[in-house]
Formats: C-alpha cells, structure tokens, sequence
C-alpha cells in the first residue's frame, strides 16, 4: 500500500522533477497525520514510473491541489526544522540550500 | 462577577442559549472546521464539540467563544440584547481604568493540573482541527493568546497569532512581520541572536483573548486591559520553562521558543479577511519546551473566513476603540469610530465635528503613519450614525466627490499581506495603498448652500415634527 504525502509550493511551476529537498506532510489518516518532515527525495511527475515509491499531492501557496499527484521516493530525512531567521522566506533558503 | 475561565463563561452561555453542546463524534480533519463555519455563516451560537474522533473522553473543541455581538455583550457582564454603540462605550470607559494582574503560586493555578515537559512534550495529545480544506496544517493556535516579553523593560505584550503544528514539538506560526511580537524580536532577541521565550495560551477568559486582538500602544501591557475590562484583576502564573506569565485558569499553556536560526514552514490559512490568499513559509517556527493543561482540557478555535466571526467582531471593538482614541491623540475632531465586522478591519467609518479635504488627509495619515491593516476609510460628517451601516452607505453615495473626495495614500514596508488584492509581489514587498473617502461637506460652503438632508428630523421644523409625533396614533399607526 503507497503511503500519501503532501507537499506546498508557491506555483505549480516551482516544482522540478529529479533528487530535492523539501518538506512533506504525512496524509496517513490517525491522530498524527499531516506531520511534517524535511527530506530529501526523488520525486517525479509520472508516478507510475516510479515503482516503490508514494504519493505526492501537491498544493499552491492559495492551497490549490494540483489534480494529478506526482511519485516520491523518500531517501533520507534531513531534520525537523531548516536554518533560517524568522520570516525568511523558506523556500529561498531551500533553494539557496541546493545551489 | 466577571468569568474566571472559559468554563465559568461556558456555564452561562448555556443559560443564555448561546452555546450548542454537540455530543456525536466529529472528526478534528474538517468536520469540526465545516459545521464551525456554517454556523457561523447563519448567525448561529457557539459550539462545544464533546467527542473528537481519535481523541479520548474529555479532550474537546470549543468554536465560536465571541462570534456575536451578544456572546461579547456577555463576556462583558453586560445584557445579550445590548446594542453596538453601547457595547463600544462600556469597552471604551472601562479601559480608562487599568488594573494590574494578581500573580497565582503555581499550585493554585489550573493550567498546572497537569505538565508536560521536555521528551514528554507531544502536541498530537490535542484534537487540534484540521480547519480548511488545503490549510497547511492543524492550527491549534486561532483562537488564543501569544505571550512575550521585552527583556529590558519588562514590557509583556498579548497578541492573537496563528499557530500550526509542524510536529510533535514544533509550532510553525505567523505572527505578521509589523506585529508586537515581531518588533520585540527584531528590536531585542534578533539582534542578540538569542532565542525568545514564549507561551501560546489556549482558552482562557474570554475578555483575555479579545484584548489580545487589541492594538495597544508598544510598551502597554495588555493584561492590566484585560483586569480593567473584567473590573477585577486578571490572575496569572508564572511558566515552567520561562519567567514568562500567563493567565493561571488557561485550559492550555504550551512554553517554548522561538530560535533566530532555525524556521520552519507555516501556512497557508484561510485568514480573517475572508481568503486563503498565498501568505505562506516566511513565518517563525516555536520550539516546545513544555505544556500544560487543565484535566478534560478544552481547545478553543475560530473556524477563520468571511465574516461575521469572533475575530471580525473582536476586532470591531477593540481596534475601533483603538483607532478613536489614537485619531483624538493626534487632535483630530473625531467623533465615533465603527469598524463593521462585514468590512474585516479593512474599512473603517470615523465620524467629525467638522469634515472638509484636509481633515480626510490627517485621518488618512493617521491610518498609514506606522504597520498599516487598513485599506478603505470613509469620513463622515457628525450628522451620520457610524453604527448604522445604511446612513453610512447613503452618506458615501451622495456626499463623496467622485474627483475630489477620494485621497489615496500608497507605502511600502508597512502594508498587510493579508489583504486579498494585494498580489504576491506586493505582499512579499508589504507594499500597499490606503484610501480615505471624505464623505462630509466642504467646511468652505457657505451654510445657506449646503444641501439639506430630506430626513424627518432634517427638513421639518420642530413644531412639524412634535404634532406629527403627538398625532402618530390618530393617523390609524401604532
């Protein structure tokens, strides 16, 4: 059974297939579903390519969902929170992150 | 007597049939959000949800705690059926007279009845709802009271702030960048580069939240508000993990700290403008340190949207009186002030001795000085009753020139990101407009041109209307 995950980003555009880092939401249904983690994943817009992976449903930043779900295969989990100063803009960071 | 917590106020909104106790389970995923929303979408009462699925006997929802004018009237003591103006008057007398907090020792506070700290921490212990369909997450901080501390003076400063929770023990919230909250931290621990205390409090004494919706001034404290509200002293304990001070009957307290080098993702929510409108991932992240909570503990919560609900309505009273006290400061002839909870803080109506362009301008200026959350003003000559949104329409249709009566004020830096035309660029950049309609006639017309409102108490003569009123029943009218 493929677990769910969700994911937000400010336009559908933003998101790029391949290995990222991201934070993602646990859709498991219980008292603990939408936990969130930072990982890093391949992730593919084609998910039936992707044969051991999940579900990536994935929203804007009005909290649009996308209506096709991506593929995601998580490789590692990075941390609980993201080096950053209050208010910056966490996707920036992640980007700069990544460069 | 004024309400010690929020049971005490529960207690009486039974009374008063001003709460539905629902006893069927309602999932915290949306039902809880869905029914919260449509009742307040028809006008209906406050709703205590008694079993959350996944959730044991005793861990409840509460919605709606101040989503009418009478629950406000209400938590102030007052008559449910008092009318708006006189509500506006009680707030704004009373506040002339602050009083401090009494501090409890921690085992006569029931926040302490029972404490979680450290590995124990688990925010997943409380049904906290999952409110709309593609929120980020679970906001277990809508309705609630956000405490934190300038380090130097002292100064403790009550703000109503979003949280979400990010995991077992990490909030992710959005207090808006030109909050309180945001300038302590800017000012004192940014700088320091230490990490700030703070307690995010959950159902509390009514009158305790609704001063946290309240714009006071920086260095105001807000609980000395809140005692002046209630006419008794407001009591407070002190947290476990802080020097940091909360209200003692608070059904949940949850301690922790916000680090300057660490963030996390928030959002997005539907916001009390009414829209889910794209502020997302550039808020604080609160790192938990420790809960604590009363037995049975109830989770208070807004269904947030479009109005009326009790952030619209909170927020009418406690900015309006706000507003009217720092238009006078500024020597501006003001009269009433009423912010309509349909208008959601973004439209104001302020009423003056004397209207005319250059009045408009400083009621404009007043509004854009500082962080601005106002976006359309509309001035109103003495002859207009603020509080009745129908003489404020007729008003701004005939008497604002469409030319020359309408003054637009535009800024950067300081605009709110919340307010839904704003588009994404504007809000990152907090770049926005203000306007003022001056709707009062030019102070430069000659009296005898000055149009004369076809009203029945505007254009008879006092002997006309007197016989009109004294024959009323002869007509055949009761």
């Amino acid at each position: 059974m493929k677990r769910e995950y969700q994911t937000f980003v400010r336009q559908f555009k933003d998101l790029k297939e391949g290995r990222q880092e991201l934070f993602i939401k646990d859709l498991t249904p219980g008292p603990r579903k939408y936990d969130t983690k930072f990982v890093r994943a391949e992730i593919t817009q084609s998910p039936e390519k992707m044969k051991t992976g999940d579900i990536l449903r994935i929203r804007s930043e009005s909290g649009v969902l996308l209506p096709e779900p991506w593929g995601i295969k998580i490789l590692e989990e990075i941390s609980e929170s993201l080096p950053g100063h209050p208010w910056e803009d966490v996707f920036k960071v992640i980007k700069e992150k990544g460069e | 007597m004024p309400f010690q917590d929020h049971r005490d106020f529960i207690e009486t909104l039974k009374k008063t049939g001003d709460v539905v106790k629902v006893t069927k389970e309602v999932d915290w995923d949306l039902e809880a959000g869905a029914v919260s929303r449509r009742i307040y979408e028809m006008g209906g009462p406050s709703i205590w949800f008694k079993k959350v699925k996944d959730y044991p006997q005793g861990y409840t929802l509460y919605n709606g705690s101040l989503g009418t004018w009478r629950r406000v009237a209400i938590s102030l003591g007052l008559h449910p059926e008092t009318p708006v103006r006189q509500i506006y008057r009680t707030y704004e007398e009373r506040l002339e007279k602050p009083i401090d907090p009494i501090i409890l020792e921690k085992k006569k506070a029931p926040c302490k009845e029972n404490i979680l700290l450290g590995n124990e921490v688990d925010l997943y212990r409380f049904p906290a709802p999952m409110i709309h369909e593609g929120d980020g997450g679970r906001y277990i901080g809508t309705w609630d009271l956000v405490v934190t501390k300038d380090p130097d003076t002292g100064w403790t400063n009550w703000g109503m702030y979003r949280f979400m929770i990010h995991n077992k023990r990490w909030l992710a919230g959005w207090p808006q960048p030109t909050s309180q909250l945001a300038h302590q931290m800017k000012k004192y621990y940014l700088p320091r580069n230490q990490p700030m205390p703070v307690a995010l409090v959950i159902g509390t004494d009514p009158i305790a939240h609704m001063v946290a919706t309240a714009p006071f001034r920086l260095e105001e404290d807000e609980a000395k508000f809140a005692g002046a509200l209630r006419k008794e002293p407001i009591e407070l304990v002190k947290c476990e993990t802080s020097d940091l001070l909360v209200p003692a009957h608070s059904e949940i307290v949850i301690e922790g700290e916000i680090p300057t080098d660490q963030i996390v993702p928030d959002g997005p929510f539907g916001e009390y403008p009414g829209y889910r409108s794209g502020t997302m991932a550039q808020g604080v992240g609160f790192r938990v340190k420790a809960i604590t909570f009363r037995n049975s503990p109830i989770l208070t919560m807004i269904a947030l949207g479009v109005p009326i609900d009790d952030s619209s309505i909170a927020a009418s009273l406690t900015a309006g009186v706000a507003m009217k006290r720092g238009l006078k400061h500024r020597g501006i002839p003001v009269l009433d002030v009423y912010v309509p909870p349909e208008g959601v803080t973004h439209l104001i109506y302020v009423s003056v001795e004397k209207g005319g362009a250059q009045v408009a301008k400083e009621v404009l200026e007043y509004f854009t000085a500082r962080r601005v959350m106002v976006s359309k003003v509309i001035v109103l000559d003495e002859d207009v009753d603020v509080f009745d949104n129908g003489q404020v329409l007729h008003a701004f249709a005939t008497k604002c020139h469409p030319g020359r009566g309408i003054l637009v004020e535009h800024y950067e830096g300081r605009a709110n990101s919340l307010t839904p035309c704003y588009s994404p660029k504007e809000r990152t950049r907090l770049k926005g407009a203000s306007v003022a309609f001056d709707a009062t006639w030019p102070p430069e017309w000659p009296p005898e041109i000055v149009p004369i409102k076809a009203a029945f108490k505007t254009i008879y003569t006092k002997e006309v209307q007197e016989k009109v009123i004294q024959n009323w029943e002869s007509y055949g009218f009761k």
